[in-house]
């Protein structure tokens, strides 16, 4: 670990990084470009990353091996490593973990934490705010942990002749913990890729039902794409939170991008306007969404989805 | 238990926010509302009294004037008490950190997991660290359990299971409830609640983190809106710009 890199936390499972810290990854490494410094890939419980780190342009890795995840635990790691390599920047992914992780490590040292960062410009660390309405700069001095938001950065480009040191660290479990995780259940069977889809159809209130919702899901496998949704549908359990665009869902840019039923609230529209081309269908002609289609068509969804889909399925036989 | 709940005001979130003509939000007609967050964090502590005994107080940092209508309707909903801090020019997180401890002793502390305008979700976890207090965030259910609290937090994939001791923060997630409504009567009742103000001597803000610059993000060009009778031939319409683009 170089003195005075730049660190990033890398959460990985099963050997594999998750995606938004790959995200982190090149953030620091843009960081690092415009400073001269190095990155050092930080793995917890996750040796078997190593070499992918190496092959994503992490300068040096160190690897932890500690306890089972409990935030205290993981937060004092981060903390120890940040001074013995007297780093100034923390980079996290924002992972729900990350972004605690992050605030954990920044309250610790009460430094500045910019959460959820969508950008680095010459003048500091791009974010939004008011649901997505507007963007601030936050220019940080000194010691600071930037979490990443995912679907905004991209991945570092992989190669796989690339190697780094990895060197092993040891850090004393020395947390009382006080919050204690006993038990971990998992929901949501499948992942859900959003931020790498190149088709998302996505359906919100306007989809009416659960049984409305499941046209969303015909047309998006019609077109070999990934279901996506705004937050009433989310709430009305018509789709589970893993398949939510916008503020505190994905940040996606597809090729296509086809919003059913959604009005396109700024929380929701904030999350898909980076996409290529956008189709909307919304039986009220004024609602918001349309002033960001490439194509909206006033009607009702039970009217033009089916028939879209037949068309669709026509063309494909 | 003594339960308190930290409340923010925010411009309503379903308006968006544009620049005004010196690049400052301009929020001036924007209803001042409760961060949605926090409302879901003062039904979850009202729910925990109802079926567990105790008392729900909200906590604001500010003006009482500004924000006494937004402390009046958490009075209306569930709260017994209401307290705003003035703290001068610290953070909301240092500021609650020093006014917490001056209004009174409490079992756990609510925050929502973050606010509807920065949406920065560090204030539970700042104020926690400052008052050296475990915290739990994203969480959707409590009970009581010995010593302190059994608590359902929400994951990317499921659920979690934590135990931790009282005192203690949380920050709260959406259940899957919603917040109750005020009634006539209940309102009528938050008019006479006095709302007490602490004024504590707390550190400004630090300026190691600035926000340098607001800007508006990239507006995209509304295309062709196709308004048809038949549903079948807008569709032909719209399939025929995707085919020509060849999106499908």
């Amino acid at each position: 670990m170089d003195k005075q890199s730049i660190l990033v936390y890398l959460e990985a499972q099963e050997g594999q990084i998750v995606k938004v810290s790959l995200e982190a990854l090149n953030a620091a490494k843009q960081c690092a470009a415009k400073s001269g410094k190095s990155v050092a890939a930080v793995l917890v419980n996750a040796a078997d990353a190593a070499a992918s780190a190496a092959h994503y342009g992490a300068d040096s890795v160190v690897t932890v091996e500690a306890g089972e995840y409990q935030p205290e635990r993981y937060a004092h790691i981060l903390k120890t490593l940040m001074e013995r390599a007297e780093a100034e920047l923390l980079f996290v992914g924002s992972t729900r973990d990350g972004r605690e992780l992050a605030a954990r490590v920044a309250a610790a040292f009460n430094i500045p934490c910019v959460s959820d960062a969508t950008a680095i410009s010459d003048e500091g660390f791009v974010r939004s705010i008011y649901g997505g309405s507007l963007m601030e700069t936050i220019a940080v001095t000194g010691k600071a942990v930037i979490s990443v938001r995912s679907g905004t950065f991209g991945k570092p480009e992989c190669d796989e002749s690339r190697i780094a040191p990895v060197s092993a660290e040891t850090v004393a479990d020395e947390t009382q913990l006080r919050a204690v995780i006993r038990e971990s259940v998992k929901e949501l069977a499948e992942s859900v890729n959003l931020e790498d889809a190149e088709v998302i159809v996505a359906g919100g209130r306007g989809m009416g039902s659960a049984e409305g919702f499941k046209m969303v899901e015909e047309l998006a496998e019609l077109l070999g794409g990934v279901v996506g949704a705004s937050r009433p549908a989310i709430e009305d359990g018509w789709v589970p939170r893993n398949h939510q665009v916008g503020q505190s869902g994905k940040i996606v840019a597809p090729k296509l991008y086809i919003a059913c039923g959604i009005s396109g609230a700024m929380q929701h529209v904030s999350g898909m306007s980076g996409s290529g081309f956008i189709v909307a269908i919304n039986k009220d002609e004024d609602a918001p969404i349309f002033d960001v289609a490439d194509v909206g068509i006033v009607g009702n969804v039970n009217d033009i989805l089916p028939l879209m889909i037949e068309e669709i399925r026509a063309r494909k036989a | 238990m003594e339960l308190l709940v930290c409340v923010k005001q925010v411009p309503d979130d379903s308006v968006t926010v544009t620049l005004d003509a010196s690049g400052k939000p301009n929020l001036g007609g924007i209803t001042p509302v409760v961060n949605a967050f926090d409302t879901y964090a003062l039904e979850m502590a009202t729910r925990f009294k109802e079926a567990n005994g105790g008392n729900v107080s909200v906590i604001t940092v500010g003006d009482l004037k500004e924000n006494e209508k937004s402390l009046r309707s958490c009075l209306s909903v569930g709260a017994s008490t209401a307290i705003t801090v003035s703290a001068g020019d610290a953070d909301a997180a240092c500021a609650l950190a020093c006014g917490i401890p001056a209004a009174g002793t409490y079992d756990v502390i609510f925050c929502g997991s973050e606010s509807t305008d920065v949406s920065a979700a560090q204030t539970g976890i700042r104020l926690a660290a400052a008052l050296n207090l475990p915290v739990v965030t994203n969480v959707l259910a409590l009970e009581p359990a010995d010593g302190g609290l059994t608590v359902k937090q929400e994951t990317e994939e499921g659920y979690r299971t934590v135990s931790v001791p009282t005192p203690c923060v949380l920050t709260i997630v959406k259940p899957a409830y919603d917040p109750r409504y005020p009634t006539m009567k209940s309102k009528m009742a938050a008019r006479k609640i006095p709302i007490s103000t602490v004024t504590v001597d707390a550190p400004a803000a630090s300026d190691a983190a600035k926000c340098v610059k607001i800007s508006a993000p990239a507006q995209r060009q509304a295309g062709v809106k196709i308004q048809e009778k038949e549903a079948a031939d807008a569709v032909a319409k719209a399939m025929g710009m995707l085919i020509d683009r060849k999106l499908v």
